[in-house]
């Protein structure tokens, strides 16, 4: 009887162990079994992550033909996960030191790629000599190098333009000429007379997104942290023209408060507002509003007044990294290096399939990128985004970004407030410095 | 020595040994392991130890003591408003004419059962610029621009807290409810017979009956609201300013949004630990049985 009962505890306690050691194992162990067998049977795959299978997933699947004419034998998985949780998953990842589950390929949000490169050294594929690189605008190339290497393929660009509605601007009686190349103050004083005349909103305001000084920081060559990763908002005539153009459009009465991302995107296509300055990505959701179709165009956005700033500005953005110890690793970069590094049929099909935009100077002349669209009343709109993003300045955008935006964030609502500006940003400099430390 | 380890001593180790080992490696060993890296610093893997250098860093990082007075913030007001609305729900359930028993006490306990995100996105549509809540308010002509609740520090606290409410009051409420019928009726009776009213027997005999679920719920209560995360991330991402962050959230930053350092986020969560063992002491002290 005794027996029994040890036998059956025997039992149960194995029994238990092994559904526990299968949790633990079976995601990554199966991933490289799969890997494996793959490669024996002469298809050699490699793994790449992603966050959006409708646009940068999609951009791989395009990749991914272009090669295999090339190499029947390629073959690509790409893992979509929110971006947010494939962030996480990568962080946890890496400072656990347990590499195996990591792709071979991953997608990095542009200002994250000091902050990984510096704090996982020697995780990340040098590229300096895979791609050429003079094909690709000088900001992006600017923002992947890290101690004069390059680590990934420039991806997508966020080059911002001024989206508006030329039915309310008609209204309040302006023309596209008055549009173009317009400081910020003319813009609050277009946008009061818009307000009077058509009762709309010129743009949305949300003081927790850091969106609209992103932009007018870029514009003028400047950024929250300075390229040896101190803060920059003392001394910063950039800064405290950006702060007080903020503190100016918040005060005029021009900008509809929106709250999050659905309430903005909400705000342009219920037609509440008249313009929009985002990203060129932004171009999709302007269009899900069918019925405003040949009423939007797009102008360079309005400048800052202070001297080296530009009409053009980015927004967002991601770029292609390879890890040095994926044992793909040199497939991984062949196959980054001939489709999204250096193909312009690829960068045509993005733009014509998934409406994306790149940084890859020889698309810029293709067919594809001089398309005119209806819902843009007949602009060639992709031919101009493309020019302003070979103006958009260079920038650093550092290890600490993220820091110095909530540091900004902490002092905004005491800026609008009306807070002597110079006082705040010492302020917002001290809490900077004690964040990152 | 045979005494003690008798058969049935013996089974009952079997019994408890899997479990005490799960426990050891899954909890105590990652407590252990957090506990080192809370005196080690640096970025991603790059790390060096440094004494106590981030438990003073605590002291002087005023992100942290933000963090810490909004999560005391909504853990002194809304704790507090919550058990006792769920006390006082209890006892209007807990009264034998009431009808529809059943439906009252499915309804409050329903919101218990939501995810905590969705109500979250729930919550943040109500009360959006354009949110129902405003539209209603225009409508009955008490305001006459619409109030962006959730940009508005203060009025961002008070949404977050009504959430909250909203979502464990039922919760409090069932085990308050469950203590109270097994709270002898005769008791009351005689309460009654000596004339004491129903608000005097409420305070004299239902409340010191409940006491120890009153502590309970407290406790898990404070220890909730010190971990509190989703809410605030999904209605607020810690806005406006940092004025609704908490400290789950800072530590979540500390860790996959800035610059990654384990480290100092294993100090912060460290602090919580603290918070949570001294202040469970404290409701133990005020409310136990020992005097």
């Amino acid at each position: 009887m005794a027996k029994k009962k040890w036998l059956s505890v025997f039992v149960l306690v194995t029994m238990a162990a092994s559904l526990l050691a299968g949790c633990g194992s079976s995601g990554s162990e199966s991933k490289t079994a799969e890997g494996k067998e793959a490669g024996n049977s002469s298809k050699k795959k490699v793994v790449a992550w992603a966050w959006d299978p409708s646009f940068n997933g999609a951009a791989l699947k395009i990749a991914k033909e272009l090669y295999q004419k090339e190499h029947p034998d390629f073959d690509l998985e790409v893992v979509d996960m929110a971006k947010a949780d494939l962030e996480q998953k990568l962080n946890t990842n890496l400072a656990s030191g347990v590499k195996e589950g990591l792709p071979d390929i991953l997608l990095v949000n542009d200002p994250n790629i000091q902050k990984y490169v510096t704090a996982y050294p020697n995780t990340f594929a040098d590229f300096t000599d895979k791609v050429d690189f003079t094909k690709f605008s000088p900001y992006k190339v600017e923002a992947l190098k890290i101690d004069n290497k390059i680590y990934g393929v420039p991806f997508d660009i966020g080059v911002t333009g001024m989206f508006y509605r030329s039915d309310y601007l008609e209204q309040a009686g302006y023309t596209a000429k008055d549009l173009e190349n317009i400081t910020w103050d003319q813009y609050i004083e277009i946008g009061k007379k818009v307000k009077e005349k058509t009762g709309k909103y010129m743009t949305t305001i949300n003081p927790n997104d850091e969106a609209l000084t992103s932009i007018l920081l870029q514009s003028a060559g400047s950024w929250y942290i300075t390229p040896d990763n101190k803060g920059n908002f003392v001394n910063n005539p950039a800064m405290t023209e950006t702060l007080r153009v903020y503190k100016a459009i918040a005060d005029s009465g021009i900008a509809k408060p929106v709250t999050g991302w659905s309430e903005f995107v909400g705000s342009f296509n219920a037609g509440d507002v008249a313009t929009v300055v985002s990203g060129v990505w932004q171009v999709s959701s302007i269009m899900d509003a069918k019925d405003q179709s040949g009423k939007w165009r797009v102008a360079p956005i309005p400048r800052l007044n202070v001297s080296k700033a530009v009409n053009a500005s980015n927004e967002g953005g991601s770029s292609w990294f390879v890890f040095n110890d994926s044992a793909n690793k040199d497939l991984a970069m062949d196959f980054l290096a001939k489709t999204i590094g250096g193909s312009s049929e690829f960068y045509e099909r993005f733009l014509k399939e998934n409406g994306g935009v790149g940084s890859y100077i020889p698309a810029f002349s293709s067919e594809a990128y001089g398309q005119k669209s209806d819902f843009f009343g007949g602009q060639s709109i992709y031919r101009d985004f493309t020019k302003w993003s070979t103006e958009v300045p260079g920038i650093t955008l550092g290890m600490y970004t993220q820091e110095a935006k909530d540091a900004l964030k902490n002092e905004l609502p005491n800026i609008l407030q009306g807070a002597d500006l110079t006082k705040s940003l010492a302020n917002i400099q001290t809490l900077f410095e004690q964040q990152v430390h | 020595m045979e005494r003690k380890w008798n058969k049935s001593t013996l089974m009952g180790w079997q019994f408890v040994a899997l479990p005490s080992a799960l426990i050891i490696i899954f909890s105590f060993y990652p407590m252990l392991q957090s506990l080192l890296l809370s005196f080690q610093s640096g970025k991603g893997t790059v790390y060096h130890y440094v004494g106590l250098d981030n438990y003073v860093r605590l002291f002087s990082d005023p992100m942290f003591k933000q963090a810490v007075l909004n999560t005391l913030l909504y853990l002194i007001i809304q704790v507090p408003i919550m058990l006792m609305l769920g006390l006082v729900i209890a006892h209007l359930l807990n009264n034998p004419k009431l009808r529809f028993k059943g439906f009252y006490r499915t309804a409050i306990f329903l919101p218990c059962v939501t995810s905590l995100v969705s109500y979250a996105v729930l919550f943040k549509s109500i009360f959006a610029v354009d949110g129902i809540l405003n539209q209603m308010l225009l409508s009955l002509h008490l305001i006459h621009e619409p109030i962006a609740w959730l940009m508005d520090p203060i009025w961002a606290r008070v949404v977050i807290i009504t959430a909250i409410t909203w979502r464990w009051t039922g919760y409090n409420m069932i085990f308050y409810l469950s203590a109270m019928q097994n709270i002898d009726p005769s008791i009351y009776e005689a309460a009654s017979i000596d004339g004491a009213s129903k608000t005097r027997q409420f305070f004299n005999i239902t409340v010191p009956m409940l006491k120890p679920i009153i502590l309970f719920t407290a406790i898990i209560s404070t220890n909730g609201t010190l971990q509190l995360f989703d809410e605030v991330v999904n209605l607020t991402k810690g806005g406006p300013g940092n004025a609704t962050m908490t400290i789950s959230q800072y530590i979540y930053n500390l860790s996959f949004v800035y610059t990654p350092n384990f480290g100092y986020a294993a100090t912060v969560s460290y602090a919580i630990v603290i918070m949570v063992a001294v202040l469970a002491l404290l409701q133990l002290k005020v409310g136990g049985e020992k005097r």
